[in-house]
């Protein structure tokens, strides 16, 4: 059963892990837009043509 | 959830405008084979094609907005550029604007690529959900009133407001966080709880899984639920009971015997059931939360009034921001623009109108000496005016400086909602029960007392109603959004649900100046040619009228003029060689006004002489908005409807029907007795909401139970209230007012329903003989069939609504 302490240990590690960089994502206002860099992405890359 | 405002769709026929997709006119630049509406979207053009930023238009079609070029040099003014920039070091300045004409890919495009039209520009962020621009730019080459003069000539005109813009309040943000971490300790407390699930017997194992378990609970209940400890001890200050000191005994009885449990060894304590209780009050708090980023519901008249005036000093003009006049200056006032301040007029002569203040349309004459009030809007040429007043006591502003205006939380102190009331009882007949159980207990069954208690406060924990009600208002409101009805909050949705009186305002609400066919009164028919030249010189004119008849005439070709004079305020003339042509009022074309009944003003009404003789005149007249007969009609039945107007009572004679009797209407109301009107049915006990659209109607909104703001064109101006409704769906404000009542409906029966739940775990509880583990079960599965029950409810009927709708466009 000693087996149970390290792996509670690191169950706790991992989600004590994603906790913080979910605190981190809203302090830094990650998910204040969540529309834009979903448009962002769709982009074209640069094209010289002109129209 | 992404709203979307239903736009017309753009003609494509012919010869539509490749920039802003509008149908050209007579007047079509043609470049590259392209056609264009307009100088201004033939050089937005250019300049894009110049720079290589010509995938503008391939993101979209025709994506682009006709410029208006305005110019916004004034930002250099020191005090709006100290309010603006929001950071400024030596290399570089940062700037947000908010652009309300952003709508699709291609702006994206285009605004974030703007350093490429300008050097100066370093870099540009866009949130395109809340329509806001940041700007990073070397400011000592390029100024503030530069860059947005920029922004602006693309078509995208930056709305600068006359105040400082409210620091961004972290609420959502703190919620997020303790939501957040709600979930990972109600999460983990589940996990550490697995063994007892299991019936595992371990010593050491339970011991450090309690201990683990009872760290998370202690975060979960003193962070994440912080907020119910401070509401409840603030109301408990002011003796007063919400629904939320209930679940907050029970969060806390709960923390408290699982406590003991774990430090003295005697059980595993039910922390998971708490944390996860509280991971689901904050899911409902945080979907009520609905914001309409684009929408403002708290607009005074300063977002109305120009941003800066022009200032006489010393015989030299100077821009002024409107914060900087003082009693004493002389400003000068050109067509169309607005007041102010009190004043008198000085130089000139000027038709003022006051519509825009007392909801009356018909213009006043003033000439130099008399008084003018703030906000009535000069027509005519430009004046000049010495300020009598400051702003802050101008007869205008005096509405803003009554109590309603001044405190903010007016509406949700005066009002009790559903879940309060119930709490109150609910809390006494609970507290109650549980002494009582204890006292009857503890002499009889030392050990059954603490069970009892423990399970009464736990398992009547009113998390039901806390979960139904944030969701079924927040569906609500998300689903009315879909029918561009927006509600500011479920707490309007709440007062919505529950109002018994409708008060109409008449102008703007109820009817609508005719856009599409006028009414043509001519004394005699006009020639080919004569309609050709009367389409010409409307041509020239920027006049809102001449506009709708320039619309009105399309189909015509254009003559060459000769002569060509505009006097503003009264009309145009034109010399076609052959012909000479006057459009205006009635004494500027010698017609003689011969019907004084049903006569508005002459606002709606454009005269015609031909080789100066009078011909008659072709009226864009007020008429009711489509389907508000059939919306009287059915709301009548059901509330009690008023009319209040502005205007004389003569020009409401085709609604008058609708309405019961003199008791029901009221007319030439000032904006201060508008607001008394409500005033007055609110001290009868009524619940009134009203239905208005101006800044006349601002008061009244404000002071109903529920203030519906109507608005056509722009949901961007819109009086201060509850709820913002498009035009168009007027017609529809029974259904909408209907879907809130059912709502409510459904939540009080979720509410009864879980009172059977109790009921039935209570009458164990009270025994003695129901273990506090299962109460702790009981009550998760409680609060998931009401978010069950609210989610399907709200939503069955929400599709409704939409059925409704698509068969009502069908018909």
């Amino acid at each position: 059963m000693e087996i149970m302490y390290l792996m509670i240990g690191l169950s706790l590690f991992m989600a004590l892990g994603f906790v913080i960089a979910f605190v981190w994502s809203i302090r830094t206002g990650q998910q204040e837009d969540l529309i834009t860099p979903a448009m962002r992405i769709l982009q074209e890359d640069e094209t010289t043509k002109n129209l | 959830m992404n709203i979307e405002i239903e736009e017309e769709p753009k003609i494509e026929q012919g010869n539509s405008c490749f920039h802003c997709g509008d149908k050209c006119g007579e007047i079509t630049i043609f470049k590259n084979d392209k056609s264009f509406c307009c100088q201004g979207c033939e050089q937005v053009y250019e300049l894009l094609n110049d720079n290589h930023l010509s995938d503008y238009y391939s993101c979209d079609l025709n994506p682009g907005i006709s410029p208006t070029g305005k110019n916004f040099e004034f930002l250099n003014n020191a005090a709006f550029r100290n309010r603006l920039i929001t950071f400024s070091n030596a290399s570089f300045s940062k700037v947000s604007f908010h652009l309300p004409a952003i709508h699709c890919r291609s702006c994206l495009y285009l605004l974030e690529n703007l350093q490429r039209l300008n050097e100066q520009i370093i870099k540009t962020s866009l949130n395109f959900g809340k329509k806001d621009l940041t700007v990073w730019f070397k400011e000592d080459k390029l100024s503030l009133g530069a860059l947005a003069t920029l922004i602006a000539s693309l078509g995208y005109e930056p709305h600068i407001s006359n105040e400082a813009e409210k620091p961004q309040n972290n609420s959502q943000k703190q919620l997020f966080l303790k939501l957040g971490i709600a979930g990972f300790c109600a999460g983990n407390a589940m996990l550490f709880s697995f063994p007892e699930y299991l019936g595992i017997e371990d010593g050491s194992l339970q011991h450090l899984f309690g201990y683990l378990n009872l760290a998370l609970g202690s975060v979960a209940v003193f962070y994440s639920g912080s907020d119910y400890i401070s509401n409840v001890y603030a109301h408990l200050k002011l003796r007063k009971m919400t629904i939320e000191l209930p679940i907050l005994l029970g969060i806390l009885v709960g923390y408290g015997r699982s406590a003991y449990e774990i430090l003295s060894h005697t059980g595993a304590g039910y922390i998971d059931s708490v944390s996860g209780l509280i991971f689901f009050l904050l899911i409902g708090k945080w979907f009520q939360q609905k914001s309409f980023d684009f929408l403002s519901f708290e607009r005074n008249y300063k977002a109305y009034f120009p941003l800066v005036v022009t200032k006489i000093a010393n015989g030299i003009e100077v821009t002024a921001p409107l914060e900087g006049i003082e009693i004493g200056d002389r400003l000068l006032i050109r067509n169309q623009e607005i007041i102010p301040a009190d004043a008198y007029l000085l130089k000139g002569k000027s038709e003022m109108d006051y519509s825009f203040v007392t909801g009356e349309s018909e213009l006043i004459p003033i000439t130099a000496g008399q008084s003018i009030y703030a906000g009535g809007k000069h027509l005519g040429e430009a004046i000049e005016i010495q300020i009598s007043k400051e702003l802050k006591q101008s007869h205008l502003t005096q509405l803003w400086e009554q109590q309603v205006f001044k405190d903010p939380n007016h509406k949700s102190e005066n009002w009790e909602n559903f879940a309060n009331r119930v709490g109150m009882y609910f809390t006494v007949v609970l507290i109650s029960l549980a002494t009582a159980a204890g006292i009857y207990w503890y002499p009889i069954d030392p050990s059954k007392w603490s069970n009892a208690v423990v399970s009464i406060l736990v398992i009547a924990c009113p998390c039901a109603l806390a979960v139904s009600y944030p969701f079924a208002l927040g569906h609500g409101i998300r689903w009315l959004a879909k029918f561009n009805f927006f509600v500011k909050d479920i707490q309007a949705f709440e007062r919505m649900a529950q109002v018994d009186t409708l008060v109409f305002d008449k102008t703007g609400t109820l009817t609508l100046q005719s856009q599409s066919v006028p009414k043509i009164t001519f004394t005699r028919g006009l020639l080919d040619s004569e309609w050709n030249a009367l389409y010409s010189l409307v041509f020239q004119s920027t006049h809102p009228l001449s506009k709708q008849v320039k619309k009105f005439l399309q189909h015509r070709t254009i003559i060459p003029l000769k002569e060509f004079k505009e006097v503003i305020g009264k009309g145009l003339e034109a010399d076609f060689g052959d012909l000479f042509v006057q459009i205006g009022s009635a004494k500027y074309t010698h017609n003689h006004v011969d019907s004084p009944e049903g006569f508005f003003t002459s606002e709606t009404r454009l005269f015609v002489a031909i080789n100066h003789k009078p011909i008659g005149y072709i009226e864009f007249p007020w008429e009711n908005r489509p389907g508000i007969e059939a919306l009287l009609h059915r709301l009548r039945h059901h509330y009690e409807i008023h009319l209040i107007s502005g205007d004389k009572k003569e020009h409401a004679a085709h609604l008058l029907d609708w309405f019961e009797d003199q008791d029901h209407m009221k007319f030439e109301c000032s904006p201060l007795e508008k607001m008394e009107y409500i005033q007055k049915l609110q001290n009868q006990g009524k619940i009134v909401a009203m239905i208005g659209d101006g800044l006349n109607d601002a008061g009244a909104l404000k002071q109903a139970q529920v203030g519906i703001a109507v608005s056509d064109d722009h949901l961007h101006f819109t009086p201060s209230s509850d709820a913002i409704l498009k035009g168009s769906e007027l017609p529809r404000l029974g259904e909408y007012l209907n879907y809130s009542k059912f709502g409510l409906k459904l939540i009080k029966a979720s509410f009864l329903l879980s009172l059977v739940y109790n009921g039935f775990g209570l009458s164990y509880a009270i025994q003695g003989t129901l273990y506090p583990l299962i109460a702790a079960i009981l009550m998760p599965i409680n609060s998931i069939s009401m978010l069950v029950i609210a989610t399907w409810g709200m939503n069955q009927k929400g599709h409704g609504l939409e059925r409704n709708k698509i068969r009502i466009k069908h018909d």
